[in-house]
């Protein structure tokens, strides 16, 4: 058993008018959440379409869970697209076993498994009326369960958690959790840096069809280095920006956030802004992935340019 | 693999079903077929009242004549008519007296005959009613078989002779086929139209039924759900099963109700009601002709809907797909005229009208079978090659939002896909 869940080999995909995906390469070990990232238009879901094979791919190869990409491995993933894919008119119960049977479940089983899964979602209630009357919501959890009822071990989500208020993106958070510690993996693309920071633990970023950025949370996170300072003070700070190894200043009111030129010393910043401002707060802080993400698009863009 | 296949065709099958449209359709299409044979007949039968009239005689040489012979008239060996007495007094105190009666409700006409009844010929009647058809041509043809009478006295000829000798021709069309003679009663062609309209409206409606199912799934995007569990042929197969076996559904109950309402109309009836020829072949026909054209046109009407993103955009595509059907509709006029001549061999052997004509001709004669064959043949390779086609635009299409298709483009996905 390959120790790799999902494995792209230098996939590539055009269409008439664009290269959406180009020569991209990835790898997610088994039982990981996985972050893919990138802006709109970056090529996220044009990926994910082509591991579900539901696009096929120009060229490179796709491997799930340690085979090649074909339809019986395929049953053991499961896929919750973007926009809600469910049939309005129809009863929520006969929905979710169908959409399992689209998966090889057989009906009994299926019925079996969902009462527990509407249970913790909170929709038991609406398990005989049509899919129509749930809210966006709902609807949102209702397309989860249609895409972890059969088991996968793969688990593939685009942009799981729109839609959802913060009481359902906790309860999701908590799932997919779940999933992961019985050994699933979890593939998801998102706007929402911070539900990516606090849930995955590789995240990948994409931007016209490239990627740009790929590791750990902790080495992607390394690799931009403990570079950037949080300081709180009592004063006129304007004078910060002019500082030597100050590279760009973001006030946001209570406090500043520095980032550091390469190879400068935050303790010479403390020992400078100390000299003249009451300092209430000094902290050496990790990037926020929102920053990376920002940083490596807004680059990226410029080499591209 | 099949398992999924099944899902996809039990989950359409179910969804047509239960719709209230389906439920209606079904269940009404048999009752009013069965209304449009037997009621018109029940209706103006003999289940009516005796009618309350009387006879105004100026001429005063036909009164008792009239009188008797209006009693004497019988529909289906019923009589219709209770002569009352016309009253006392002057012409004009006496119709002023029947109108007031008529008008009353005493009376449900009386008939007034001039002068010069004899004469000119004329006579007319004053009733409460006057749609009733079948009553008053039979008031119309006892007055004029009187005065008739009356003229032929006049000019010295004996009544009875000259009806004798001028009385109508039997006439009776009689159908011959493998099966036997069958005398019809001229309402063969009036059922193999409405079979004909039956079979047209209900090809194109599950072909839109079909489109607006893949447009649905589509713009729900519940396409992707499903590409990502199973092959877009296996969809697109299961689409067309599932519907296609809801369609079978109706046209089964419609079948056999029309097999009971022909078994039953072959019984003992009140009146003679007159029932087209409904054979097995036929019927297998009806079925048939339907899955066939089902399947040619729901295929293009699905490759319509996986090609653009809303109903409204498809009606564009959706007309050229509707021509030939209608084609063979206003066809029909030239098959019944001559249906076994060439032209009418040659449209029936057109496979976009073969659904459609062949089915009427067979209705109307028994074509020979090699022709009936060699239109399966033609069928069959043309709903092979379009599915072949709307598979490969489905595939592709299913998937792409936004823009409307060109023609090209389409033709461009047929290559690559």
């Amino acid at each position: 058993m390959s120790d790799r869940a999902l494995v792209l080999k230098g996939v590539s995909k055009s269409f008439a008018d664009h290269v959406a995906v180009r020569d991209l390469s990835l790898e997610v070990p088994r039982g990981s959440v996985f972050g893919l990232l990138g802006p709109n238009g970056a090529g996220k879901t044009t990926t994910l379409r082509m591991v579900l094979n539901i696009l096929g791919v120009d060229g490179g190869a796709i491997e799930i869970l340690g085979r090649p990409a074909d339809q019986a491995v395929r049953d053991r993933v499961g896929y919750m697209p973007e926009e809600r894919g469910l049939y309005m008119r129809m009863v929520l119960e006969e929905q979710l076993v169908f959409m399992a049977a689209i998966k090889g479940i057989g009906r009994k089983e299926a019925t079996r498994r969902l009462g527990p899964w509407l249970e913790r979602l909170g929709l038991a209630d609406w398990r005989k009326r049509k899919t129509g009357e749930l809210s966006k919501g709902m609807q949102q959890k209702a397309q989860f369960i249609a895409t972890v009822l059969h088991e996968p071990d793969l688990i593939i989500m685009d942009e799981p958690m729109s839609g959802l208020d913060p009481v359902g993106m906790d309860v999701m958070r908590d799932v997919m959790v779940d999933l992961s510690r019985r050994g699933a993996t979890i593939v998801l693309s998102s706007h929402q840096m911070d539900t990516v920071e606090r849930l995955c633990d590789r995240v990948a970023l994409i931007d016209k069809g490239e990627k740009v950025l790929d590791g750990t949370m902790s080495e992607v996170k390394a690799a931009h280095g403990k570079n950037t300072v949080v300081v709180a003070f009592d004063g006129d700070g304007s004078f910060l920006g002019s500082l030597p190894g100050v590279a760009k200043v973001s006030d946001f009111g209570q406090y500043v956030e520095i980032k550091m030129s390469d190879g400068a010393d935050p303790q010479t910043l403390l020992g400078e802004v100390a000299a003249r401002l009451r300092i209430r707060r000094f902290e050496i802080v990790e990037p926020s992935l929102h920053d990376i993400f920002v940083e490596t698009v807004t680059g990226h863009g410029k080499e591209a340019a | 693999m099949l398992s999924k296949l099944r899902a996809v065709v039990r989950r359409e099958y179910l969804e047509r079903v239960r719709s209230k449209a389906f439920i209606i359709g079904t269940i009404l299409g048999p009752i009013l077929m069965g209304a449009l044979m037997v009621v018109p007949v029940l209706v103006t039968g003999s289940g009516g009242k005796l009618l309350q009239v009387a006879v105004l005689d100026e001429s005063g040489v036909l009164q008792s004549q009239v009188e008797e012979a209006l009693r004497a008239a019988r529909r289906d060996g019923e009589p219709r008519f209770d002569v009352q007495p016309s009253g006392e007094g002057t012409v004009e105190a006496r119709i002023a007296a029947l109108r007031k009666a008529v008008v009353d409700g005493g009376l449900d006409g009386f008939l007034l005959l001039p002068e010069d009844a004899v004469g000119a010929s004329a006579a007319s009647y004053y009733g409460r009613t006057v749609s009733n058809q079948m009553d008053l041509s039979l008031i119309r043809e006892k007055v004029r078989e009187v005065v008739v009478s009356h003229r032929l006295a006049e000019a010295g000829l004996d009544p009875g002779q000259v009806n004798d000798l001028t009385r109508g021709l039997q006439w009776r069309t009689i159908r011959l086929s493998e099966e036997g003679e069958r005398e019809d009663k001229g309402v063969g062609i009036i059922f193999a139209i409405i079979l004909l309209m039956i079979l047209y409206a209900t090809i194109l409606m599950w072909g839109q039924i079909v489109m607006a199912g893949v447009i649905e799934e589509k713009s729900s995007r519940v396409i992707e759900v499903l590409a990502a569990g199973a092959p877009p042929t296996q969809l697109l197969a299961g689409k067309l099963l599932g519907v296609g076996a809801a369609g079978l559904t109706q046209f089964l109950v419609w079948s056999l109700s029309l097999l009971v309402i022909s078994l039953v109309a072959a019984g003992p009836m009140p009146g003679n009601i007159p029932m087209p020829e409904i054979s097995p072949l036929i019927l297998f026909s009806f079925v048939a002709f339907f899955l066939l054209g089902f399947a040619l046109y729901a295929s293009l009407y699905a490759a319509i809907g996986a090609a653009v993103n809303t109903i409204q955009e498809a009606q564009q595509f959706v007309f050229p797909v509707i021509i030939p059907l209608v084609l063979g509709l206003v066809c029909f006029p030239v098959i019944l005229e001559s249906p076994d001549g060439g032209l009418a061999v040659v449209l029936s052997l057109i496979p976009l009208l073969t659904p459609l004509l062949m089915f009427l001709r067979i209705m109307v004669l028994t074509p020979p079978w090699w022709q009936i064959a060699l239109s399966l043949v033609f069928l069959g390779a043309s709903i092979w090659g379009v599915l072949w086609v709307s598979a490969r635009i489905y595939r592709v299409g299913i998937l792409m939002y936004g823009k409307k298709p060109t023609f090209p483009e389409l033709m461009r996905w047929v290559r690559h896909a």
